[in-house]
């Protein structure tokens, strides 16, 4: 039962993760990433379960860290950004929307062929781990470099942190307490430094467009 | 308290002073107080000799004592510096003047953390500090470099915890407990999966390369440089890229430990060498000066790539360049600054005959300019030609001549660049300039005071290194790839003058 939990979950991430390329409303694929990040937060505990009846203190830790932090501030950080400007949707995307979702199946395709060849020298708690972690980290680059507004950039960057959170879990018992939940803070200055950032860049600019961020180079 | 504690809690808890004091005057007495009682405490530590504890987060050994001590150097110089700098335009000057004491906090964890997942968190967080003070002359150009700053540093860092993750999970193989601790993982080197390994420090090399300002990941470099206030740059350039390239020698060891030291040392010589060619096209016909610099400091973190990949041999060149690097592209960016309240302006064709306008800031340019193409007798002559010593003597004949070639494009870059800034002819000054000037006497002194000082303690330094300096850098080489070649510490023994 709870394997078939965890591995509901991880398959659920993944379409998710098409679901935030196929979005082309910002908030819309805030509130996926929220939801992604929910499911997430959820699977230290269902791992820890299997084990033992009560999941141990470091997993809680981590599991309400992540819900603070990533279900509920992250979100609430960017659409809060997202209220003061005017533009509420991807703009004209370098990769378009249907080719970048395709090219997102083609992605996940290619980690699970990846994964399978990589000897993992643990036993994951479940096979899909792997093959999951390193889709959500191509899936999270390829909307860093496809999107043009600040915004979904800066989504594409947590997902790419969520791909390695996935990847984490392998070693979840043994990275300290410290370091897990020095990662989630930094993680979440990150996106609150980002956010004002995007902000003065709306305000300079009159849009999210990063495009047009390109004054500087060699001339 | 350790004294690896008060490195970090010393300039935090000046930098929650700079938050709350309520005048400006304070809170920048507040900021260099902070900046030098961290100098203090790092000199202080040198008296007794420190060995981290094992299992620990927090311990100096002689590699990081070494990083921290120059990073503390450099922040003593950049806050007086900055005195004279000051200027009412910033956005918040209390965020600001925080931001510059987080950020000496964030890099003296980077320093003494002896495990990788905190050193991951440290950077991380100077990345975060160091990114309101490149938004300091805020507008459009500022914005963008913040940004790029901002985003790239953070996605290639993430790559980097991957890395970290990889090597943690290489330790696994070995029937020993999974540790991130550097020192764990150095002992237990043999029993390392190697293919996670060489995972890891690719993920890593390429993650903590970004923030080193490695080619071709360096594109963020000459805009953050270029568009921060020339404090800041002297601080990005002389303490963060040396604070990422400790992180990668941290991968290293653990490469070293695990018999990878040639799989991680050809692609070290490789990025290194691409900096090189890299900082060489931009070099010539630049036309910025601080942008120049910028490229400059590509070109040395690609030499230091190249010194660390050559193995053993160029260990002691690799820490004597960082020494000398710090202190000579310190001097260099605050000179930036210095000419740029002069002239206001940062274009290299609007500088011109520095000498003739102010004779001392014109000998202070050129002194500058031979310390960081590396003439003798500055040191990164010496650090330089060690690694050209090393390339030759391990037989990387190919390296030994890509090295130089660049070597020498770079120079003639520089040099073409700069030579008419000191002795070119100057414009005409702008009306009121010299009565400007008049009042503006204590900044220039205040400015010239650290750049003075620094380029007189390269120069000291490289040609007299006492015993005690001597020892740390040959410590801190041992870190790094074993105890030195019989040969070379027999030589080193009978030369106390002289590196």
């Amino acid at each position: 039962m709870l394997q078939f939990v965890i591995d509901s979950i991880l398959i659920l991430v993944v379409l998710l993760n098409l679901a935030m390329l196929a979005t082309s409303r910002m908030a819309a694929c805030i509130r996926t990433f929220s939801l992604q990040s929910l499911l997430l937060a959820l699977l230290p505990i269902a791992i820890g379960l299997r084990h033992a009846a009560m999941p141990g203190a470091h997993t809680v830790i981590i599991a309400a860290g992540a819900i603070g932090l990533k279900v509920i501030l992250i979100p609430w950080v960017l659409l809060r950004v997202l209220r003061t400007g005017e533009i509420h949707r991807e703009i004209e995307p370098f990769i378009g929307f249907t080719a970048s979702v395709i090219l997102g199946a083609l992605i996940i395709v290619a980690s699970f062929a990846f994964a399978k060849e990589l000897p993992l020298p643990t036993q994951a708690p479940t096979d899909l781990l792997l093959p999951v972690s390193l889709a959500t980290l191509f899936n999270g680059l390829l909307m860093l470099v496809s999107r043009r507004t600040a915004i979904t950039q800066v989504l594409g960057y947590l997902v790419v942190e969520t791909g390695i959170f996935i990847f984490g879990l392998l070693l979840l018992e043994q990275t300290p307490v410290l370091v897990e939940i020095g990662i989630l803070l930094d993680l979440f200055v990150a996106v609150f430094i980002m956010g004002i950032v995007v902000y003065h860049i709306r305000r300079e600019f009159d849009h999210m467009d990063t495009y047009l961020l390109g004054e500087l180079k060699e001339a | 308290m350790p004294t690896a504690i008060l490195l970090i809690v010393v300039p935090a808890a000046f930098g929650l002073l700079c938050l709350v004091l309520p005048s400006p005057r304070w809170r920048l007495g507040a900021m260099v107080a902070g900046a030098w009682a961290h100098l203090g405490v790092v000199l202080w530590s040198w008296q007794e000799q420190l060995a981290p504890r094992n299992g620990e987060f927090f311990g100096i050994d002689p590699l990081g004592h070494l990083f921290v001590t120059l990073i503390s150097v450099l922040f003593a110089a950049a806050a007086v510096h900055f005195v004279g700098y000051h200027r009412a335009e910033l956005i918040s000057q209390r965020v600001f003047l925080a931001c510059m004491l987080a950020l000496l906090s964030a890099l003296s964890v980077v320093c003494v953390s002896q495990n990788l997942g905190v050193l991951w968190v440290a950077l991380e967080a100077s990345t975060l500090a160091a990114a309101p003070l490149i938004y300091f002359h805020l507008g459009a150009r500022a914005l963008e470099a913040t940004w790029k700053f901002l985003l790239m540093n953070s996605v290639g860092i993430a790559l980097a915890l991957l890395g970290v993750f990889c090597m943690a999970l290489a330790s696994i193989g070995g029937g020993t407990d999974v540790s991130l601790s550097v020192a764990d993982l150095v002992a237990h080197g043999a029993a390392l999966d190697t293919a996670w390994v060489r995972a890891g420090f690719i993920l890593v090399l390429v993650g903590y390369g970004t923030k080193m300002g490695l080619a071709p990941l360096h594109t963020w470099l000459p805009d953050a440089h270029g568009e921060a206030p020339a404090t800041i740059s002297a601080l990005l350039s002389g303490a963060v890229l040396n604070a990422a390239f400790l992180a990668i020698i941290r991968a290293y060891q653990i490469c070293v430990a695990a018999g990878l030291g040639d799989f991680a040392g050809r692609w070290l010589i490789a990025l290194g060498l691409f900096s090189m060619a890299v900082a060489g096209v931009f070099v010539v016909g630049q036309r910025h000066f601080k942008r120049l610099l910028a490229y400059s400091s590509v070109e040395h973190m690609g030499i230091l790539a190249v010194a660390l990949g050559l193995g053993g041999a160029a260990s002691y060149s690799t820490m004597l360049h960082v020494f000398h690097n710090v202190l000579y592209k310190g001097s260099l960016f605050f000179i930036a600054g210095l000419l740029g309240h002069l002239y206001g302006s940062y274009q290299i064709a609007d500088i011109r005959g520095a000498l003739h306008r102010h004779p001392l800031f014109g000998v202070l340019l050129l002194a500058a300019l031979f310390a960081i193409v590396g003439l003798p007798p500055f040191g990164l002559f010496y650090s330089e030609l060690g690694i050209l010593f090393a390339a030759g003597s391990s037989g990387h004949w190919w390296v030994l001549g890509a090295f130089t070639l660049f070597l020498c494009i770079v120079f003639v870059g520089m040099v073409t660049a700069i030579l008419p800034m000191v002795f070119g002819k100057p414009g005409e000054p702008k009306n009121g300039a010299d009565a400007a000037e008049h009042g503006q006497r204590w900044r220039y002194a205040t400015m010239t005071t650290p750049i003075a000082l620094l380029l007189a303690a390269g120069l000291v330094l490289a040609s007299y290194q006492p015993l005690a300096v001597r020892h740390a850098l040959e410590q801190a080489a041992a870190t790094v790839a074993g105890p030195l070649p019989t040969a070379h510490v027999a030589s080193s023994e009978s030369a106390e003058v002289g590196p």
